[in-house]
């Protein structure tokens, strides 16, 4: 969207991700915000905002694949698991080191997520979201049953990450290394949808027939964009078990594919920004919900057992009000936000 | 602090009218006023002196604590065994902090129900560890396994109601530990006890019915080789899902397999609806559930039809004739579900390794995991089929199981089993 006054005269400057002076304080403020965000929390929170981390890093992927191409995927919560497994597998069973086992983790849960993406030529919609449902079950069963790789019921314990010989065991650490990855794997994803590739993705996702007319390989694209959305669901499950220190089948189950969804139904579809508020958001809610609670129960005691029951109902309620009143998500929420206040108060 | 300043503003309402009414009209407003400010001014010095050595009392009340975490499913999915469970943990904590705690110090325990949101129970895992926590009471598959990663680096004990045979291998999982016979032992207590029973020529035959779930899976492989050893025949497996509500198929198909004994790696509502469905089907099948399978809500949920089944529990039943009982219903005065007593037995444990841990110095993580590796045939008061025994290798507590049957809707002790303490069967 372009605005009165906001003139460009220069291709380079066209092609700015950050147009504004105003956005680029912006965006380096949140940035030095995350930098001391582990100094002014510990304990849980920090906790909290590494999950968020590496939610972002899921959410952005299947944005990739649901919200620019237009592929409904239920399987993002098993291409975790191949992400996590994977990592686990390497850096345990064969002794390769985590800087290795991640990115590999990101490359077999691509090859993995193309292959379950083939049915994406022929299928559409519900259709398709049902095969990606049938890859869920199919490895969540992998998962349990391929013991010798996946240690079965029991799981792996992996190690957190070392370089030289300094263990990124406090979460301090291993929350600016997962935050380095965040930035560098979010940017990307910012460089790929204004790419040829993106393009490609999101007219596929408008008409795919004119898409295909006006040559796009449907394909290959589509097929693309299963490997790129798993490659970051395969980084971010990869970092997840690191995170956690243990990898077992229970961890990736389908309500996890669900909940990644719903971030970016939330944060908004089509928008990498979208992906990151919705993460955000279905991360910390839960939070907040059990700090409401614990207050409310602290006032009155008998409301314990009701409170801690509902908790879950308001969770689904608010997600319902959300979609309601936010169709277009939080990202859209924000950029009428933005709009109303570059013309207060003289709006047209 | 807030009651103290509740009452300082009451003071500050209350007072004025006092003077202006003992000294009539003499006093000026601005007289008054005056008064008020003062009155003001000293309430709050008095307020905060107050607040103060609270804040100082508190300090050096804290020094006299024992801060320990305890992780609860009282309204989750496994609310219905867990709560039992957790109000056991709690009431030999609150018997033991009434007699005067830990050499005099006190356990602060507060009960964090999860839910069994694990999500959830990561995150009250690190406010504990915030907290400093020496150790912690957990409950099922989904928090034990979701922080077995954690608590071993961290060096927090965790000690749990998920009896997976994995967490009793100290060099894999150091920090676990529970006290009940690991799921795969009491599978093999099982399969020996039925195999001890059986009078005819041929082979028994075997089915093992469990959810595809890490719950149900792990103690197939140690009990099937085990199973195979007692010269049983293994029939294919069944799978009915945790979340049941009829297992036609799978009882069908168990009957056209003839199997004479069926184990079932389930909850109590799984348990109930395999039950069911096989006496609706006829099934000669005689029936074998783990821990969580079957207990004293199993006649209400399977309607009759639980008659003669077996359950290998880990505990004695309320008001059973042992040393430990009348302790337990002198604090616990309705009958409770087996449940409880596990959870009142590990509390147990936990308060006998602090003891142990206050004695040789402070109590930190590591001490506790020490403390608890230095049991020796403790005694439960025969509320545990056996003494519990835990060295720095081997976290089983002991290998026997008391095996109930089900008759007229009660549980009956049939025998307690003793497998010997094998190398090879640890952590499988």
């Amino acid at each position: 969207m372009h605005y009165c006054g906001d003139f460009r005269t220069t291709y380079e400057k066209d092609i700015e991700i950050l147009q504004t002076p105003t956005t680029r304080i912006g965006v380096a403020a949140f940035l030095v915000f995350l930098v001391v965000f582990p100094f002014l929390v510990k304990g849980e929170y920090l906790w909290v905002g590494l999950q968020i981390l590496i939610a972002v890093i899921g959410a952005v992927g299947l944005n990739i694949l649901t919200g620019y191409t237009g592929q409904i995927s239920l399987g993002q919560g098993a291409f975790f698991g191949v992400g996590a497994y994977t990592t686990a597998y390497m850096t345990t069973k064969m002794g390769l080191s985590f800087w290795v086992g991640v990115p590999a983790a990101g490359l077999v849960t691509a090859a993995a997520g193309m292959v379950f993406g083939i049915p994406s030529l022929r299928l559409k919609g519900l259709y398709l979201a049902i095969a990606t449902l049938a890859s869920q079950f199919i490895l969540e069963w992998v998962f349990l049953r391929w013991e010798p790789v996946t240690g079965g019921s029991f799981g792996i314990v992996v190690p957190r990450p070392s370089i030289g010989g300094y263990v990124f065991d406090s979460d301090r650490s291993f929350y600016y290394l997962v935050l380095a990855i965040t930035v560098v794997m979010v940017l990307f994803a910012v460089n790929i949808v204004r790419t040829r590739t993106g393009r490609a993705f999101m007219a596929i996702r408008d008409h795919y027939i004119s898409a295909e007319i006006m040559g796009i390989n449907l394909f290959r694209y589509r097929i693309l964009s299963f490997g790129i959305s798993s490659f970051y669901a395969g980084v971010a499950g990869a970092l997840l078990g690191h995170s956690l220190k243990y990898v077992t089948s229970e961890q990736f189950n389908l309500g996890l594919s669900v909940s990644y969804l719903a971030m970016i139904i939330i944060g908004g579809l089509g928008s990498i920004l979208g992906a990151i508020y919705g993460a955000i958001f279905m991360i910390l809610l839960p939070k907040v919900l059990t700090v409401l609670t614990t207050k409310l129960t602290m006032l009155i005691p008998g409301a314990a057992g009701l409170a801690i029951a509902m908790e879950q109902g308001v969770f689904g309620l608010i997600i319902i009000l959300f979609l309601i009143f936010e169709p277009d998500g939080l990202a859209h929420r924000w950029r009428m936000i933005k709009v109303y206040w570059k013309l207060y108060p003289f709006s047209y | 602090m807030k009651k103290k300043r509740k009452g300082v503003r009451y003071l500050e309402r209350g007072m004025p009218f006092g003077v202006s009414k003992a000294e009539g009209n003499t006093a000026t407003n601005h007289e008054i006023r005056e008064e008020k400010a003062k009155m003001k001014k000293t309430m709050k010095i008095a307020a905060m002196v107050a607040g103060l050595a609270m804040v100082l009392s508190g300090a050096a009340f804290s020094a006299d604590v024992i801060k320990v975490g305890h992780l609860a499913d009282l309204t989750g999915p496994t609310g219905d065994v867990g709560k039992p469970y957790a109000e056991g943990v709690q009431a030999y904590k609150n018997y033991i902090n009434s007699k005067g705690g830990i050499n005099g110090k006190q356990i602060e325990m507060q009960m964090f129900d999860y839910a069994y949101d694990k999500n959830k129970a990561v995150n009250q895992y690190k406010k504990y560890k915030e907290d400093k926590v020496v150790a912690i009471e957990g409950w099922g598959t989904g928090d034990t396994e979701a922080l077995a990663g954690f608590v071993s680096t961290d060096k927090i004990p965790y000690i749990s109601a998920s009896y997976s045979a994995h967490l009793t291998d100290a060099k894999k999982t150091p920090y676990n530990f529970f006290a009940a016979a690991d799921y795969t032992t009491a599978l093999r207590a099982g399969l020996l006890y039925l195999k001890e029973g059986w009078k005819e020529k041929r082979a028994p035959k075997i089915v093992f019915i469990y959810p595809n779930h890490p719950y149900g899976i792990a103690p197939i492989k140690g009990g099937k080789e085990y199973a195979k050893e007692l010269g049983f025949e293994v029939l294919g497996d069944e799978d009915v899902s945790l979340k049941a509500i009829e297992a036609n198929s799978q009882l069908l198909s168990v009957k056209n397999k003839g199997a004479d004994f069926a184990w079932i790696g389930g909850t109590t509502n799984s348990t109930a609806v395999i039950l069911k469905d096989a006496k609706k089907l006829g099934l000669k099948t005689k029936f074998f559930s783990n821990i969580w399978g079957i207990d004293e809500s199993t006649p209400k949920l399977a309607g009759g039809a639980e008659e003669g089944a077996l359950v290998m529990a880990g505990s004695v039943r309320y008001g059973d004739k042992v040393p430990g009982m009348p302790l337990l219903m002198s604090v616990e005065k309705t009958p409770q579900v087996t449940h409880f007593i596990r959870g009142w037995v590990s509390m147990m444990v936990l308060v006998e390794a602090l003891n142990r841990a206050d004695k040789k110095g402070p109590i930190t993580g590591e001490s506790v995991k020490a403390a608890l590796e230095t049991f020796k045939d403790f005694d439960t008061g025969g509320l545990t089929p056996a003494k519990i025994t835990f060295t720095p290798t081997d976290h089983r507590p002991y290998m026997s199981v008391n095996i109930m049957e089900m008759q007229k809707g009660k549980l009956v002790i049939m025998k307690t089993m003793t497998l010997p303490r094998k190398a090879e069967w640890l952590g499988l």
